[in-house]
């Protein structure tokens, strides 16, 4: 990879990041074992419905999530990396029920793998993690939803999203 | 058709220009010309931007009107609006869910004692690597 390449890349990275108030050893726990990834995984209003984990390189976490009106969500992830209880390397895309990658439902053009790296640092007791997302074997069109979409997201717009909101509230 | 509007309203939108004229244009319907006013472009390169804008469907621009008025169309705006929230909230819903979590496994004081007791005494630290020397 050239510098422009590797310039390129950065620019298409997304991140985002929370430091939790816990020892390091039981975020990592909370991340990798089934049980507690059961208790968390997936936005408010969903429950793990199925999980199969595999934690090793080139094992698969492959879960289900649904719910209370009965909305499923299936997805995996496929371990690259994995340094306990430091980074976490995967593969990440939208899957069906029987674990085979799908694109994703609600959009085009959306890349069908994306590439994940979490870290997990600790520091007086409290650890911060951070996830990378980043397209994976995508095509041009597929780098580009991403970085717009991520975009968008990042800086809200560029101010004049506030402007649209309000009128979207109003009407 | 939701899937097929999203990537092409986020491209839209990728543009400076475009966002500042969606944004002009929540005030009511504008000309061309009004449009152009604030920006350093031709007219041409305004109506490009419109042209973009109207194939995402976020504006309409009238024909009854000889000045053709263009219009904010705000339901592909939802669209983009409430996928990027959708999108957001699965990982700052999941972080929260963790964070409540976490705090029921915590086990309380403890754990905090031994971070400070080794910044503030140095004594401990000597003592610590002393003994793992040993």
């Amino acid at each position: 990879m050239d510098a422009k390449n590797a310039n390129l890349a950065a620019e298409q990275e997304f991140i985002i990041t929370r430091t939790f108030n816990a020892l390091r050893l039981k975020v990592w726990q909370a991340w990798t074992e089934r049980e507690q990834l059961m208790q968390w995984f997936g936005p408010k209003g969903f429950t793990m419905s199925y999980a199969k984990l595999d934690l090793r390189p080139g094992g698969v976490f492959h879960y289900g999530l649904r719910s209370a009106n009965g909305q499923e969500m299936w997805g995996k992830w496929a371990f690259r990396e994995i340094v306990a209880p430091k980074k976490l390397v995967l593969v990440s895309s939208f899957s069906d029920a029987q674990g085979g990658t799908i694109p994703a439902t609600i959009i085009d053009n959306w890349p069908l793998e994306i590439l994940s790296t979490t870290t997990f640092e600790e520091r007086d007791g409290k650890t911060t993690v951070t996830l990378r997302w980043a397209p994976l074997n995508a095509t041009e069109v597929q780098y580009q939803t991403f970085t717009k979409m991520h975009d968008s997201m990042r800086q809200g717009w560029g101010g004049t999203f506030e402007q649209l909101e309000a009128y979207l509230g109003k009407s | 058709m939701l899937r097929d509007h999203l990537s092409t309203t986020f491209s839209a939108l990728a543009d400076p220009t475009r966002r500042a004229i969606l944004a002009r244009l929540t005030s009511g319907e504008t000309s061309v010309s009004e449009l152009a006013a604030p920006f350093e472009m031709t007219a041409p390169a305004i109506t490009k931007h419109l042209k973009v804008l109207e194939q995402a469907g976020l504006i309409t621009r009238s024909r009854q009107a000889q000045w053709r008025p263009c219009q904010l169309n705000a339901a592909p705006l939802h669209e983009a609006a409430d996928f990027i929230e959708h999108y957001r909230q699965f990982w700052e819903q999941s972080f929260d869910r963790l964070d409540a979590y976490l705090k029921t496994m915590q086990p309380p004081p403890i754990t905090q004692k031994i971070p400070i007791a080794k910044k503030i005494s140095p004594a401990y630290k000597e003592k610590k690597n002393g003994r793992k020397k040993r």
